[in-house]
């Protein structure tokens, strides 16, 4: 396992594990959910492609209400 | 007659956009959104919170109806087009409703950051739709920077005081060639038809129908009070006079 940072949070992923798996495992599979690695935004298409790797920080926002 | 608002080559039949902020629950706010019409309504982008899983508000938002993610929460220019660049990437549309607020007492937008963010995101292929006080001059920076529309606020964020700021709007529409979309503190029908009969193209609500009683009555009177307003505009609205005018012969009274 290997150590990424979610959200200012510590979370263990495994190796190779991709954004799409990341994302089913905290339950958002399926639900909007918008992603920033390391600073820079990933394309929706491309989460079940992009692999994590130890130490990325990642932000994981979604749409809410608002005005 | 066929009377459609186009904003960046895409027609809309209705002219109120509803902000989907401060309803009770999604239940209520969707039922508003069927009743006032909007065709376009804005979301906001949040981080989760993991620990505290909410509904996924578009979930609730009817079929078809056009996303307008908000840069809400952002204080600066670089702020803003992250926010934006991360909506645009996670599958929301590529319109922005650019907020771009450091004030937190009167919610009041920065122009220079606007601008400046507003520049960056058309060179990178975003449909902008700027939230802006309402100066003539900075809507025309905004016009000729490619900015689709312009917003600018009738009073505050969240206070319902209606058109305070009337004339800088009468000036921008006059001169604006993109659509002028009023955009806050319309607490009120009566505001927005006023707006509507001052020129603007349309106007977006969200307290004021969120924070009704009856919600759903409320979006139903505002859709009402924007056609109202659109069509009299449309009418040719008379012009004041200092003194009276008859409406009756003025001769063979009995």
């Amino acid at each position: 396992m290997t150590t990424i940072v979610v959200n200012g949070r510590e979370q263990a992923v495994e190796p190779g594990e991709t954004v799409a798996r990341l994302l089913d495992r905290l339950g958002l599979g399926g639900r909007f959910a918008l992603v920033e690695r390391n600073g820079e935004p990933v394309e929706r298409d491309r989460y079940a492609e992009v692999e994590l790797a130890s130490g990325d920080r990642l932000v994981v926002a979604r749409p809410v209400a608002g005005g | 007659m066929e009377d459609t608002l186009t904003i960046a080559g895409r027609s809309f039949d209705s002219r109120l956009i509803l902000g989907t902020g401060k309803y009770e629950t999604f239940e209520l706010m969707r039922a508003a959104v069927e009743a006032s019409g909007a065709e376009m309504v804005t979301v906001a982008v949040r981080r989760i919170d993991f620990d505290e899983p909410r509904e996924d508000v578009t979930s609730f938002l009817p079929e078809g109806i056009l996303l307008l993610p908000n840069t809400s929460g952002c204080e600066t220019a670089e702020e803003a087009v992250r926010m934006a660049k991360l909506a645009r990437a996670g599958g929301l549309p590529d319109w922005i409703k650019l907020e771009v607020i450091p004030d937190p007492r009167y919610l009041l937008p920065d122009p220079l950051e606007t601008l400046k963010a507003a520049e960056a995101l058309v060179a990178d292929g975003f449909t902008v739709l700027p939230y802006m006080l309402p100066d003539p001059v900075l809507a025309k920076r905004l016009e000729e920077a490619g900015c689709a529309t312009v917003m600018p606020l009738a009073a505050p964020i969240g206070t319902g005081r209606g058109l305070k700021l009337r004339d800088s709007i009468r000036i921008m529409i006059e001169q604006a060639e993109v659509p002028v979309v009023v955009d806050a503190g319309l607490g009120a029908p009566s505001h927005a038809a006023e707006a509507m009969e001052l020129g603007a193209d349309a106007v977006l609500v969200n307290t004021a129908i969120a924070r009704a009683d009856d919600t759903v009555a409320m979006a139903r009177a505002f859709r009402l009070a924007v056609e109202a307003g659109r069509a009299a505009r449309l009418a040719g609205i008379m012009d004041e006079q200092e003194t009276a005018v008859p409406s009756s012969p003025v001769g063979g009274t009995v």
